[in-house]
């Protein structure tokens, strides 16, 4: 969707532009050499923005996601949950209408990265920003989401279920696992997601 | 016996000056041969002289001009290379197997070559540093930028940046660490490079006045000679050593 890998076949279409669409990997990958700052400025200045306003623009929000007086601090130098909401504060500053996330928050401690999880939901949903988010957290999945795509084992991986998640907004991550629609859904999608791993083991 | 990690310097230095002591005794119940193994008063005397009379300047001059000039051209030389040749796969094609052969061989047998290209002046000095250093930071800059973490690139290209932007906040800084990491080498090799050459042939530099003690068999002065090389290099080590932690504060 972002045009680091071309499809084999067919097209992808988005009514989007390149620059609205942000990217959140499982791993940080900031810039080790610049302040935590100066990565979150980055796509603001690639962007044609003038670097002091930039560096204010990024400054912002760093305090929006509890990082304010860390601005000065290499990547090195904070922790892994600090560096993630760094890296958020790298998309959300593009102001992107799209964010598209792979397994962002595996690499985080339980503690961690639920509050982590919190905040994103939080802004996510204030801006009202939309998320494409690959997991395989049956939770995760269910609690952040409105719409679950089960995607077959690759290769040539399908759409092949699609579930509505009927849990109102805003939500709270964690509440939500506590809602009478939760449990119901997962009873549903587990099997399905088994038979998926079950698959994958007879063909190997 | 359990060490303190915190006073190994003292013990370094008591060590160090116990062996002096003795070696001082040793020499003055004329234990020593002063031909061969000058007291360490003798040979402190011989340094305090080299600058009392003020002939080390133009020696010291010399050698510096040297080395420094070989170091700045040979890392010029050797990023440019090296990130051509990370670029560029027909420049790698050619410039690999010339570097590796260079890479491979002791550089200091080029000293009498280039004595013949560029005479005994300082000409031939620099360019035994630089050929010294430049294939080291070829190396260092070819190899590196081919190890250039591909999650950075990615990210930086997911930001909205260009090419440019990739040489700049990318590409720039991690060719900056290797070439700061290997300084130290560097510097090493850029004042082999000056010593050897004037050793060779020169009228000038701590290696034609090293080269001078050894035809006239003055132990003392070369003695005083290898210990003040000693101490400009570790000197331009603690500069680089510093010039390191502030670039490479990041890390």
């Amino acid at each position: 969707m972002i045009g680091l890998q071309q499809p084999l076949l067919g097209t992808v279409e988005t009514a989007l532009t390149r620059s609205q669409i942000g990217i959140l990997f499982q791993d940080d990958a900031l810039l080790p050499w610049k302040t935590a700052r100066d990565n979150v400025a980055l796509g603001l200045i690639f962007g044609g923005m003038e670097r002091s306003k930039a560096l204010a623009e990024a400054e912002a929000w760093l305090a929006r996601l509890d990082l304010a007086g860390f601005g000065d601090r290499f990547p090195r130098h904070l922790s892994g949950g600090q560096r993630k909401r760094v890296a958020l504060a790298q998309v959300l500053a593009m102001q992107p209408k799209l964010i598209l996330m792979d397994e962002p928050f595996a690499s985080l401690d339980a503690i961690v990265g639920a509050r982590v999880v919190r905040d994103v939901v939080a802004l996510v949903e204030r801006e009202g920003i939309s998320v494409l988010l690959v997991t395989h957290d049956l939770e995760e999945a269910i609690s952040l989401s409105d719409d679950v795509y089960l995607l077959s084992q690759g290769p040539r991986a399908r759409i092949t279920q699609h579930y509505r998640v009927p849990i109102p907004r805003p939500r709270d991550p964690v509440h939500s696992r506590t809602h009478p629609a939760f449990a119901p859904l997962y009873e549903r999608l587990w099997p399905d997601l088994s038979h998926e791993v079950d698959h994958r083991a007879e063909a190997a | 016996m359990l060490l303190d990690p915190r006073h190994a310097w003292m013990r370094r230095l008591a060590a160090f000056a116990l062996l002096l002591a003795v070696w001082e005794a040793a020499g003055r119940a004329d234990l020593l041969n002063p031909i061969y193994a000058p007291s360490p008063s003798r040979v402190g005397a011989a340094l305090v002289d080299l600058f009392a009379d003020g002939r080390i300047w133009p020696h010291l001059d010399a050698t510096f001009t040297a080395a420094l000039g070989g170091l700045a051209l040979g890392i010029a030389v050797g990023v440019l290379l090296g990130v051509a040749a990370a670029l560029v796969p027909l420049i790698a094609e050619l410039l690999e197997p010339v570097m590796s052969v260079l890479n491979a061989i002791p550089r200091v047998i080029l000293a009498p070559l280039f004595v013949i290209w560029l005479g005994i002046g300082l000409a031939s000095k620099v360019a035994l540093s630089f050929i010294l250093v430049a294939v080291l930071i070829f190396f260092t800059v070819f190899t590196g930028i081919r190890q250039v973490d591909r999650r950075l690139v990615e990210r930086v290209i997911t930001l909205g940046g260009d090419r440019w932007a990739l040489v700049r906040h990318v590409y720039l800084p991690s060719v900056t660490a290797w070439v700061l990491g290997n300084l130290k080498i560097a510097v090493g090799f850029a004042f082999t490079g000056a010593c050897v050459g004037e050793f060779v042939a020169a009228t000038h530099g701590l290696g034609y006045l090293l080269s001078f003690a050894q035809s006239t068999y003055n132990a003392a002065l070369m003695f005083a000679l290898i210990l003040l090389i000693l101490i400009v290099v570790l000197l331009i080590f603690g500069i680089a050593g510093r010039l390191e932690k502030y670039l490479l504060r990041w890390n």
